[in-house]
C-alpha cells in the first residue's frame, strides 16, 4: 500500500476501505488452483484451497452455518459468547488450528462440530474465509515512519498523556500496546480524525449527581441495571448504586480531540505506522 | 432413605396424606420431636392435582406454574414488605458449562432441574443435595442453532417425561431417575432437535419440536405416557389438500419450519391445547415460500383430545424476520369493555402485544409494546399487521426493528391475578437484516440471510414492562440493560420477580414496578424464576450462569 493510497482512504467510505485491504490480502496469498482429492490431514490440506473462489464458497457457508452464533460480520455476539474472528484468534494460531477447531469443536463450549458429513475442502474453504477477515501486516507497506509516530506519540501528539503503551502513558484512553493486531491503518487513521465516528461503550463517559449534590464526572468502566462504575479524570474510581443516586446522563461521545487539524497529512501518517506496529509479535523488516 | 425431622413439616405431612391446601401465610410448626416422616413424602401427581395446580401452590408442578400459564403463584409468605430479607439458602452448580434454562420443578419437596445438553438432576428442594441423574445419551452429530438447551420436565404420576437435543422423548422415573423409555420423535440428523418442557393434558404427554432454522416441517405430538406410542400428530404447515397449503408457493410447505419450540397452555373447560408456532424457513429469504406460509408464526387451538386444529391466528403473515410467535399463551378471564371474556394475552416477537378472546381467537386488542418499523399497526378487526413497505430484508442489508432476537422471545411472560396486569421482557433493538439465495439440503441451516447489529449492544434500552390486556396500554416500565432473557413470575404476595443480562435477579412491585430487591448472581439470567413451599417456608428458585440458586427469608 501506497502513501498516496493510505492518504486517499481519508476520503472514502468504508466499503471502499475494505475493498482496497481485499485486494491487499488477495495478493498475499498464492492462489491455487489445482484441486486435489478432499485433504484428511489439518497439516497439509491448508494451502490448497484458498483461492477467491474458495474464500467466496466459505463465506457463503460461513453466513449459513456459522453466522448465528459469530454474527453476520463475523464480529462475534457477547450474547452468545461468540468470540470476534475478524482479528488476533485466541484458540488458534495456525490454519491447521483454526481447522481442527471447525471440525472437533472445543468441548464445554456452545462451539459444536460441523457435521461429520461435511467435506473436508468446505472446512478448508472456510478456513480461507476465516484468514481472509485478516492480512498479513508485514504485506502492508506504510508511508509513514514508525520512529517518528513514536516521537509523536510521546511529543507533539501528547498521544500518551491519557494511552498507555507497554507500561507507560496515561490511564485516560484505551491502552495501545496491542492496537496494531486488531484495527487496520484506515481504522488507526479514521479514529485519529474522527474519534466520535465509533466509541467502545468502556470509554462513554458519565456524570454522575449524587444525593449529597455532588456531580462525579467519569469514564464509563461499568454500568449494569442497577449500579455503575467510573474513572474519573483523577483516575479515582467510583461505584454507584442507581438507587442512591439522584440522576446520571451518559455521553457517547469520546473525550479525545480529532487531530485532522493539529497534525498534518505527513505526521499522521507517521502514527499510523507507529500504531500499526504496536503488536505482540514484532513484524519481520 | 430415612431422616428425622423436627419440627414435623405440615407441608410433607398434608401432601402425604394427598390432602391440598393453601399457604397463604405461615404455617405453625408441630411440635413432636419424636416423629420420624419418610423424605421425600412424594405422591403420584395426578391429572386432577395438576388441574388444581393453584390449590397446592407450594408444588411448582409444571413449566408454567399452572395449566393457564399465568405463572402467578398464591404463596404470599415473601411479599412487598420482606422481600428485602431474602437471602441465599443453597446454590446448585450444573456440571456442563453451557447457560441454563431449566425452570425446575418443585414436586413435595424434591426439585427437578434439567441441564444442558438433555440431563435431570433430581434434588431435596431444601438442600439442594441430590437423590439421583440422569444423563441422556446423545450422538455427536447433533443439528441445533441456538445453543445446548433444556428448559425443564413434566410429571404425570411418577414420571417425568423430557424433550432430548437429539429430538427424542424421553420417560423418567422420578423417584430413581432409571430411564422408562425412549422414543425417537424426529430424526435428528434431518435438523430437527428438542428443548421445551412437554405439556401434559389428561392422559396424554404433549410436546413440540425445534428446528426451524433447518427447513423441518413442524408439528405438535401428543404421546401415551405409559408406553410412548404416538397417539396423534398434528402438523402447524398443511399437507396437500388441507386448509392453508395454498398459502405456500410450490413444495416450500414441506421445508416451511414453523417450529413448535416451546410450551402451550390448555383449558380444561374449553378442551383445547394453544400452541406457538416458529417462524417460516427459511427465515429471511421469503422469495421461495410466497404467500402467507400458514401456521407459520401463529397461535393454534387443538382439540385436547384429538389434536385437531379448531381454530388459529396468525401473527405475522409471510414472515421475513424470524419473528417466531412461540411465545407462551397466558390465559385469564377478564372484563373488556365491560363484558367479562376469556382472554390470551401475548406480547409478540414481533413488537405488537395482542389480547386474544381465546374460545374462537377473535382478535380484541393489539398495539405496539417495544420499537419496531415494520408495520404501520394492526387492522382493528382482524388484528393482521399493516406492513410498512420496502422492510424486508435485502442482499445489501436494511436496518430494521425488532431485531432478529425480536421484542420479546421464548422467555415466559407473566400475568398477576390481583393487579390484573401483563408483565413482559421487552427489546428496543434495532438490526440490519440480509436476505441470501440458498437451496434446501437436509440437514443443513436453511435461513436464507442473516443479521447484524451496528451499535454495541449496551446502545440499546430493555424493560420489563407491564401491560394492561384491556387496553393494551403500558402501565409501567423498569429500565434493565443490555437485555434480558429471562422469564417473570409473579406471587400473591404483590410481586413481579425476574432476571436481566447482567446477573441481576431481582423483584419489583407489581402494582407499581418499583424495585424492591435484587441480587447480582454475576452471570446471565436466561431462565424463569419459580417459587416453591417446603415445612411452610417459601422459596424462590433462579438459573443463573450454570448454576441454580435457591432464596429464602432470613429465618
Amino acid at each position: 500500500m501506497t502513501t498516496a493510497t493510505i492518504t486517499a482512504l481519508r476520503k472514502l467510505p468504508g466499503l471502499a476501505k475494505t475493498a482496497v485491504l481485499y485486494g491487499a490480502f488477495v495478493l498475499y496469498f498464492s492462489p491455487a488452483t489445482e484441486l486435489l482429492s478432499p485433504a484428511s490431514h489439518a497439516e497439509d490440506g491448508g494451502t490448497l484451497y484458498n483461492t477467491a473462489v474458495d474464500i467466496r464458497m466459505g463465506n457463503r457457508y460461513f453466513e449459513r452455518q456459522c453466522s448465528r452464533c459469530h454474527g453476520f460480520d463475523a464480529k462475534g455476539n457477547d450474547e452468545t459468547g461468540a468470540p470476534d474472528l475478524t482479528g488476533t484468534l485466541r484458540r488458534a494460531s495456525s490454519d491447521a488450528g483454526i481447522f481442527n477447531i471447525i471440525r472437533e469443536g472445543i468441548p464445554g463450549t456452545a462451539m459444536l462440530p460441523v457435521a461429520a458429513d461435511v467435506p473436508d475442502p468446505t472446512v478448508w474453504q472456510l478456513v480461507a474465509y476465516i484468514n481472509s477477515l485478516r492480512y498479513d501486516p508485514a504485506s502492508v507497506d506504510l508511508a509513514g515512519n514508525a520512529g517518528s509516530g513514536a516521537d509523536l506519540f510521546g511529543g507533539k501528539g501528547e498521544c500518551s498523556s491519557c494511552h498507555m503503551v507497554n507500561g507507560q502513558g496515561g490511564r485516560l484512553g484505551p491502552d495501545l500496546s496491542r492496537v496494531g493486531e486488531n484495527q487496520t491503518p484506515e481504522d488507526l487513521l479514521q479514529s485519529m480524525l474522527d474519534p466520535d465516528a465509533a466509541v467502545a461503550p468502556r470509554w462513554w463517559t458519565i456524570q454522575v449527581a449524587g444525593r449529597d449534590g455532588e456531580v462525579r464526572e467519569g469514564f464509563r468502566m461499568n454500568e449494569d441495571s442497577f449500579s455503575l462504575r467510573i474513572m474519573d479524570a483523577d483516575t479515582n474510581l467510583w461505584s454507584f448504586q442507581k438507587r442512591d443516586i439522584e440522576s446520571y446522563e451518559r455521553s457517547e461521545q469520546s473525550t479525545m480531540p480529532g487531530y485532522g487539524q493539529a497534525l498534518s497529512d505527513g505526521e499522521l501518517d507517521d502514527l499510523v505506522a507507529y500504531l500499526f506496529s504496536l503488536r505482540r509479535e514484532v513484524l519481520p523488516q | 432413605m430415612k431422616k428425622i425431622t423436627n419440627p414435623f413439616p405440615p407441608a410433607l405431612a398434608a401432601a402425604f396424606l394427598g390432602v391440598s391446601f393453601l399457604v397463604s401465610a405461615p404455617l405453625p410448626a408441630q411440635e413432636d420431636p419424636f416423629s420420624t416422616v419418610i423424605t421425600p413424602a412424594f405422591s403420584p401427581i395426578t391429572w386432577e392435582r395438576l388441574v388444581n395446580a393453584d390449590d397446592e401452590p407450594e408444588n411448582w408442578l409444571m413449566y408454567s406454574g399452572t395449566l393457564d400459564s399465568q405463572r402467578y403463584s398464591l404463596l404470599d409468605q415473601i411479599n412487598v414488605d420482606n422481600v428485602d430479607q431474602l437471602e441465599m439458602k443453597w446454590a446448585y452448580q450444573i456440571p456442563v458449562i453451557d447457560r441454563a434454562e431449566t425452570v425446575p420443578l418443585v414436586v413435595d419437596g424434591i426439585m427437578f432441574i434439567t441441564e444442558a445438553p438433555s440431563n435431570v438432576v433430581a434434588v431435596d428442594a431444601l438442600t439442594g443435595r441430590q437423590y439421583w441423574r440422569y444423563d441422556h445419551d446423545m450422538p455427536d452429530d447433533l443439528r441445533i442453532c441456538c445453543g445446548r438447551n433444556n428448559r425443564g420436565v413434566a410429571i404425570l404420576g411418577e414420571t417425568l417425561f423430557m424433550s432430548t437435543l437429539d429430538a427424542h422423548l424421553v420417560a423418567i422415573d422420578a423417584r430413581t431417575g432409571n430411564l422408562l423409555w425412549d422414543k425417537e420423535v424426529a430424526p435428528h440428523d434431518s435438523g430437527y432437535s428438542k428443548t421445551a418442557a412437554p405439556l401434559i393434558v389428561k392422559d396424554k404427554v404433549v410436546t413440540g419440536i425445534a428446528g426451524g432454522e433447518f427447513g423441518i416441517r413442524g408439528f405438535i405430538d401428543a404421546y401415551d405416557p405409559e408406553t410412548g406410542e404416538l397417539e396423534w400428530r398434528t402438523y402447524v404447515i398443511p399437507g396437500p389438500g388441507e386448509f392453508g397449503n395454498d398459502t405456500w408457493s410450490g413444495d416450500s410447505w414441506k421445508t416451511g419450519g414453523a417450529a413448535t419450540w416451546i410450551t402451550g397452555s390448555y383449558d380444561e373447560e374449553l378442551n383445547q391445547i394453544y400452541w406457538g408456532t416458529g417462524n417460516p424457513g427459511p427465515d429471511w429469504n421469503g422469495d421461495v415460500r410466497l404467500g402467507d406460509n400458514l401456521y407459520s408464526d401463529s397461535v393454534v387451538a387443538l382439540d385436547g383430545d384429538t389434536g385437531e386444529i379448531e381454530w388459529h391466528f396468525q401473527f405475522t403473515p409471510h414472515d421475513v424476520h424470524d419473528y417466531d410467535s412461540i411465545q407462551i399463551p397466558i390465559l385469564a378471564d377478564i372484563e373488556f369493555e365491560g363484558r367479562e371474556r376469556k382472554v390470551m394475552m401475548w406480547a409478540n416477537r414481533n413488537g405488537f402485544y395482542y389480547t386474544l378472546d381465546r374460545t374462537d381467537g377473535e382478535f380484541l386488542i393489539g398495539k405496539p409494546y417495544a420499537a419496531q418499523t415494520w408495520a404501520q399497526g394492526l387492522d382493528p378487526i382482524t388484528g393482521r399487521p399493516i406492513r410498512v413497505p420496502g422492510m424486508a430484508p435485502t442482499y445489501e442489508g436494511i436496518m430494521v426493528s425488532p431485531p432478529i432476537v425480536g421484542a420479546t422471545n421464548w422467555y415466559s411472560p407473566g400475568y398477576s391475578q390481583d393487579t390484573g396486569l401483563f408483565y413482559v421482557t421487552s427489546f428496543d433493538g434495532e438490526q440490519e437484516f440480509f436476505k441470501r439465495d440458498e437451496d434446501y439440503e437436509e440437514g443443513e441451516r436453511f435461513t436464507g440471510g442473516g443479521g447484524r447489529y451496528t451499535q454495541p449492544m449496551d446502545a440499546y434500552h430493555s424493560s420489563i414492562r407491564a401491560i394492561n390486556p384491556g387496553t393494551a396500554e403500558i402501565e409501567w416500565e423498569f429500565p434493565i440493560m443490555p437485555r434480558s432473557s429471562a422469564g417473570i413470575t409473579t406471587t400473591a404476595g404483590g410481586i413481579v420477580f425476574t432476571g436481566s443480562a447482567d446477573g441481576y435477579f431481582f423483584a419489583l412491585d407489581a402494582q407499581s414496578g418499583e424495585e424492591l430487591w435484587n441480587i447480582s448472581l454475576g452471570r446471565r439470567v436466561h431462565a424463569a424464576p419459580m417459587t416453591f413451599a417446603v415445612d411452610g417456608h417459601q422459596y424462590v428458585t433462579i438459573a443463573s450462569g450454570n448454576v441454580v440458586y435457591t432464596f429464602g427469608l432470613r429465618n
